[in-house]
Order: C-alpha cells, then sequence, then structure tokens
C-alpha cells in the first residue's frame, strides 16, 4: 500500500515572476500558469492506481516525488512498512533506495545501450551474490523483453525501434530492477493511436502477470476506463474525486 | 640513438639544432601531460558539472585561471609553489634533495597546468548537455551517481571529451612560456619543440626552425579538424 500525503508549491509565485518578468518574457506566461500549490492525499493498493487530471494539475509532480526525483516541501510518503519521505523527522530516502520502477513519457532509453542492454543495465545486483554474471544478466534481459514480446528487438538500438517498441522496453527496464512498485508518466502519449490500444493491453497484462502495483499517469480517459482498477481525480493540486474508472467517470461527464 | 641508417639520414637533414631530441621529447611530455589532464580534467568536469558546493566558481576560476594569464605568469606562480625555495617543493628539497624544477617532469606540469583549462571546459560543457533525464533514469534503476557517471553520462558526452583531449594535446604540445620558466631550455632534456624554435631562430638556423614549425602546424590543424570532426556532427544524448 502506497500512502502518499504531500504539500509542495509548484512553480514560480506571482510575486518573484514580477522581477522575472523583465528579463526574460519567454516562458513566464507558462510558468505563471503553472504556479499552484500541490496539496494532496491518497493511497494506491495493489492492481493499477491512476492519477488522473489535466495538464498543470500536478499528476507528474506526485509521481516524481514518490520516485524521489522531486521533494515535497512537507508531508509523507511510504509504501507497505517503507518510509521514502517524512519531513516530520526529516527522512528523505534517495532514488536509488526507493525501489521503483519509473516508465517515462518519452522512454528515456539509454542511446549508447541496445534493447537489451538497457534491459539488463537494470538489473539489480542481488545483496549476498555479489552481482549477476553478464549471462545470467543477459538470460533475465531476454526473459523481461519475451514477458513484452518484443525479445526480437534485443539487438537493436533506441533509435531503431518505434514508439511502441521503445515504451515496451522501457516497461522491461523498469521490470528489472524488481520494483516494488512501477510508476508511468503518461506512457502511451508519445505513441500513435494504432499502438496505444495494443499497448495499453500489454501494460494491463503485464501488470497482472508480475502482480506489482502500478500507478499510472494520464490525462486520457479512455486509459482510465481501460487499465484502471482505481483513479485519483486531480485538479489544480488537489484530489478532487476517487473511486473506480466507472464512479469517476460518471461524475466526469454529467 | 644511431644505428638504423634512415634516422641519420633524417639526423643530417635537419641539422645539429637537436631537432630529432627535441621532437622525441615534446611527444614524450605532451602524451604524459594529456593523460594527466584527461584524468584530472574529467574529475574538475565531473566536480563542476555536478556538485553544489560553496565556492565552486572559485575552483572553475582557478583551473581556468591559465587561459587567460600570460604563460610566463602562470610560470612564475609555478616557480612559486614547486621550486626549490616554493610552498611545496621546499618541502620536497628539504625531505629528498630533489627538485621538480629543470627536469622533464617540470615540462610535464608546465604542459598540463596550461592545457587542464581547455580539457575541463570541454568536459563540464559535454557532461552538462547530456539529458539529466537519462541520470535520473539510472538513478530510478538503483544506480549510483558515480556508476551512472561512468556507465551513462561519460558515454554520453564522448565526443565533447574526446574534442578536448585533442584540444588539450594540441595546447600540451605548443607549450612554451610557462615551460620555459619552470624547467628551463635544456637540449635534450627540458628543450621541447616550441623551446627549440626558438633557438634555433635566436641562432640563425632558419631551416630548423622552418621544419620545427611546419611540425608543429601540421599536428595544430590536424588537432582543429579532428575536433571540428568530433563536436560538429550531431551529438548523442540531447
Amino acid at each position: 500500500m502506497l500512502r502518499v500525503s504531500i504539500r509542495k508549491q509548484i512553480g514560480t509565485s506571482r510575486k518573484q515572476l514580477g522581477a522575472e518578468r523583465q528579463t526574460r518574457s519567454g516562458n513566464n506566461e507558462r510558468e505563471s500558469r503553472q504556479a499552484f500549490r500541490l496539496d494532496v492525499e491518497f493511497m494506491a493498493a495493489s492492481g493499477v492506481t491512476i492519477l488522473f487530471g489535466h495538464s498543470g494539475s500536478g499528476k507528474t509532480t506526485c509521481l516524481r516525488a514518490v520516485a524521489g526525483i522531486v521533494t515535497p516541501d512537507e508531508g509523507r510518503i511510504s509504501l507497505d512498512e517503507r518510509l521514502y519521505f517524512d519531513s516530520a523527522s526529516g527522512v528523505n530516502l534517495p532514488i536509488q533506495q526507493r525501489r521503483v520502477g519509473f516508465v517515462f513519457q518519452d522512454y528515456v532509453l539509454f542511446p549508447h545501450l541496445t534493447a537489451e542492454q538497457n534491459v539488463a543495465y537494470g538489473i539489480r545486483a542481488s545483496e549476498n551474490s555479489g552481482g549477476l554474471s553478464k549471462a545470467a544478466k543477459r538470460e533475465r534481459a531476454r526473459e523481461l523483453l519475451a514477458l513484452l514480446g518484443i525479445e526480437y528487438a534485443a539487438r537493436q538500438y533506441p533509435r531503431e525501434l518505434s514508439g511502441g517498441e521503445s515504451q515496451r522496453v522501457a516497461l522491461a527496464r523498469a521490470l528489472a530492477s524488481d520494483p516494488a512498485i512501477v510508476l508511468l508518466d503518461e506512457p502511451l502519449s508519445a505513441v500513435d493511436a494504432k499502438t496505444r490500444a495494443r499497448l495499453l493491453a500489454e501494460i494491463r497484462a503485464t501488470q497482472q502477470r508480475t502482480d506489482i502495483p502500478f500507478l499510472y499517469v494520464t490525462h486520457n480517459v479512455a486509459e482510465v476506463v481501460e487499465i484502471g482498477d482505481h483513479v485519483i481525480v486531480l485538479d489544480e493540486g488537489r484530489v478532487i474525486r476517487q473511486g473506480s474508472p466507472r464512479e469517476v467517470t460518471l461524475v466526469q461527464s454529467e | 640513438m644511431g644505428g638504423a641508417p634512415w634516422k641519420s639520414m633524417v639526423l643530417r637533414a635537419f641539422g645539429a639544432y637537436m631537432i630529432w631530441p627535441a621532437f622525441k621529447l615534446s611527444l614524450f611530455v605532451t602524451f604524459v601531460a594529456t593523460c594527466v589532464v584527461v584524468l584530472l580534467g574529467t574529475a574538475f568536469a565531473f566536480v563542476l558539472a555536478k556538485r553544489k558546493f560553496r565556492g565552486r566558481e572559485l575552483l572553475d576560476a582557478v583551473v581556468t585561471l591559465p587561459l587567460v594569464l600570460p604563460p610566463t605568469v602562470t610560470g612564475y606562480y609555478l616557480i612559486v609553489l614547486l621550486g626549490r625555495r616554493g610552498v611545496i617543493g621546499s618541502y620536497v628539497y628539504e625531505r629528498t634533495g630533489w627538485s621538480v624544477t629543470f627536469t622533464w617532469w617540470a615540462a610535464v606540469i608546465a604542459a598540463a597546468v596550461m592545457a587542464l583549462p581547455l580539457m575541463v571546459k570541454s568536459a563540464r560543457a559535454a557532461i552538462e548537455s547530456v539529458n539529466p533525464q537519462y541520470e535520473i533514469a539510472s538513478y530510478t534503476l538503483g544506480k549510483s551517481e558515480l556508476e551512472t557517471f561512468f556507465r551513462i553520462t561519460l558515454p554520453l558526452a564522448s565526443r565533447g571529451i574526446f574534442a578536448g583531449v585533442v584540444l588539450s594535446f594540441a595546447r600540451a604540445l605548443g607549450e612554451f612560456g610557462a615551460t620555459l620558466m619552470l624547467a628551463g631550455n635544456i637540449p635534450g632534456k627540458t628543450q621541447t619543440m616550441p623551446l627549440a624554435i626558438y633557438e634555433a631562430v635566436v641562432a640563425g638556423a632558419d631551416r630548423q626552425a622552418q621544419i620545427l614549425a611546419l611540425v608543429l602546424t601540421a599536428v595544430s590543424v590536424t588537432a582543429i579538424y579532428l575536433t571540428n570532426k568530433l563536436t560538429g556532427g550531431r551529438t548523442q544524448g540531447m
């Protein structure tokens, strides 16, 4: 069970912006729109939990806070018995120790490594054996690529892969690190529509086979209905609704 | 020396002005200095690019200083530091009776100090141009900052780093002022090619100066060509 209760000021406050406006005019329009206060509290159990909201609602920031990429101003994040972050006691576990698999919007596969090497890179050395042998890592990487149905691309470099293939490799790599939870940040937004449906089904199937909880960020209602077990709706940094996909989308359409 | 007939031919053609020893010494000094610069420069670049600490810009300034200071001034500071009566040099001399000045070590140190800024600048820019998302992805896979640097950042920055290596090599090869200050101009011992050119010109040995100048020019042109080729192409990891 993932428990998140965090607060964070996002973007620049209006006061600071006033001074900056004269020097840098380009980005400020966006910044001023994005400046808001994130104040959320939610839980995610097994299955696929969706963080749903429009861009700028704070859902990606939540995901990044769970991973340890961004630090909340205050609050508490824990997964099962492990405390990730607690401003009260000063705990802030580094990214490396959180055991989260992160699937990025734009894949972020290492361009100088093949698909197989990307996945093998993610394989965590177990504490007692002092690391797997190269052959064992390769075999494990192949298994994971096979799980996602892309072992045929093992020797290809990221630039040779399609968007759908890249995202499968990215998911395989995230699973390779033996994560306690998988965090997916709009994993389908860079993929074409045709691939989207298939990939969505595969992500769903992968979750069920591995039985690792998935926390899935999206702004697409179709994805919510298709893949979600539990949905948390965010708006302007606050949780405005939660429930099953049906409950949430019914309210949404009213 | 001697032995191979081609060598004596070359020697005769080049004349008496120590071209061959200067050439050999220059290559040796430059090679050693470049190795030192690559290791130190990459380490400095990593620290400057990735660590936020007080005095970071001061460190950057100190490392970069030889780029803007007159080389003789840099050489002067090196004497103040490493000379027989220098801050560090006196300590070494008291303990061992040895001083680095007027040895080939001094030529290496002078060349390395003068080339270091170019390496640090190139490597830092290359490291900073790598999309930090790759590093974050590596962290989420449980990899430490150091392992991430060596397995992800460095390979993705390799073009810019190699460009730095080429520039440093060229700079070290051409080092004159600081070398003259710290290592002197001892033929066969500390007289590198740039120093040999100077001596040839002063002595009116125009032909020797010409040959040495052409060799150095060829190396420099090659270095610029290589650097442009390496940095001009599409960079990975942007």
